[in-house]
């Protein structure tokens, strides 16, 4: 089991940082990536169909929404969130803001990883958008492992 | 100048610290507005970038290089000023959705419009060509415009079956539009026919065609139209000039 000590303090600055400005590139990535997936879901309209992206069947596809709200926009508050969460970091220095932000791409990884079986295995289609999505959590959920991993590693060897 | 008693040093040196320690309170201040504005403005300019490409015209407009032809489904007036042509993908949900739409202006405008439809099945969708070929069957028994209705109307049920189910499904339709299914079956994997649809794709390539639906009116690339009415005032423009 990790070990999760949020109120401790035994991230080394310097590691602290480079997670923390990784994890703000990676969730404007994301942020920008499904806002635009969103504002096509929102234009009510069917997306077109274009050569590259295959977005439309999987846009347009059961699995985009849960009930009322799109995947989509689900997607734009996560990665607004840990973008929050990591300004607030930067902001205030309280390392547990990074952790909680750590612990949620455990949630934005798994989720992914459904999403990426659902376009294989279920859909039978590839959306671009949603791949960048994909990648995007799951490069936020190695930073964040790393964060929580360090956790463990420094407190085993004191 | 009197040297200053311990008392007033002791005042200065408070004095001091109070000024540092507000001086700090204010960069300290300065620093988190300037953190928290930087990301707010950064989000808020990549939602206005996002919303601004998504509607953004394109900046070259695109030109149809192969005019309407004796080859081409046509429907209206031949001598229309105003002349609409289509690049389709049967198997595309956004053609689906403007289907209705260009068959009631097409209704509505008659012979003041000329439209035409082209085939540009794209390689993500699996029976996207097949259904394009099914279509031209039709078509090689005078009913292709019979044939292409089916075909969209029934969009959700083909799509998502294998080729064979799919191939089934368009027999079927031959048959209720009262084709000669044989003749069908065979026209279908025509090379006559393989290479109309391959035709119409190329044409589609040479006029930079890549995405589904793509419309030209008079020969100019447009922005696919939000609503009918828009689209119809988009031709009655056309019309008027």
């Amino acid at each position: 089991m990790m070990n999760l000590n949020l109120s401790s303090t035994t991230l080394s600055p310097n590691k602290a940082k480079v997670i923390a400005i990784a994890f703000l590139i990676v969730s404007f990535i994301g942020f920008l990536d499904s806002s635009y997936l969103t504002v096509q879901h929102y234009r009510g309209e069917p997306p077109s169909c274009a050569i590259f992206t295959g977005c439309e069947t999987v846009a347009e596809s059961k699995y985009a929404v849960a009930g009322p709200i799109p995947l989509a926009l689900l997607g734009l508050l996560y990665y607004l969130a840990i973008f929050i969460l990591t300004v607030a970091y930067f902001d205030t220095k309280k390392e547990r803001l990074l952790l909680l932000a750590a612990l949620l791409t455990i949630a934005g990884f798994l989720a992914s990883l459904y999403f990426v079986y659902l376009q294989l295995f279920v859909i039978k289609a590839i959306c671009l958008y949603c791949m960048i999505s994909a990648a995007s959590s799951t490069a936020l959920f190695t930073f964040g492992a790393f964060a929580m991993f360090r956790d463990r590693d420094s407190k085993q060897c004191r | 100048m009197e040297p200053l008693t311990k008392k007033e040093k002791r005042e200065l040196k408070r004095q001091e610290k109070l000024e540092a320690k507000e001086q700090n309170i204010k960069t300290r201040l300065l620093k988190r507005v300037a953190i928290w504005g930087a990301a707010f403005l950064l989000l808020g300019g990549a939602v206005a970038g996002v919303f601004y490409l998504d509607s953004a015209e394109p900046s070259q407009p695109a030109l149809l290089l192969d005019a309407v032809s004796p080859t081409d489904w046509t429907k209206g007036g031949e001598e229309s000023k105003a002349i609409l042509i289509e690049y389709s993908d049967f198997q595309c949900p956004a053609c689906g959705h403007y289907y209705p739409l260009v068959k009631q202006l097409a209704q509505e405008f008659g012979d003041g419009m000329q439209f035409a439809y082209r085939h540009f099945p794209l390689p993500s969708h699996k029976n996207a060509e097949l259904a394009a070929r099914a279509a031209e069957a039709g078509g090689a028994q005078n009913k292709f415009w019979e044939m292409h209705d089916m075909i969209f109307e029934h969009q959700e049920e083909w799509s998502g079956k294998s080729g064979a189910g799919a191939q089934a499904d368009f027999k079927q339709y031959s048959e209720k539009l009262g084709l000669d299914t044989a003749r069908f079956d065979s026209d279908l994997d025509s090379d006559a026919i393989k290479n109309k649809v391959e035709n119409d794709r190329q044409s589609g390539l040479r006029s930079k065609v890549n995405s589904t639906p793509t419309f030209f009116l008079n020969g100019q690339k447009i922005q696919n139209p939000r609503s009918y009415d828009e689209f119809k005032s988009l031709i009655n423009d056309t019309l008027s000039k």
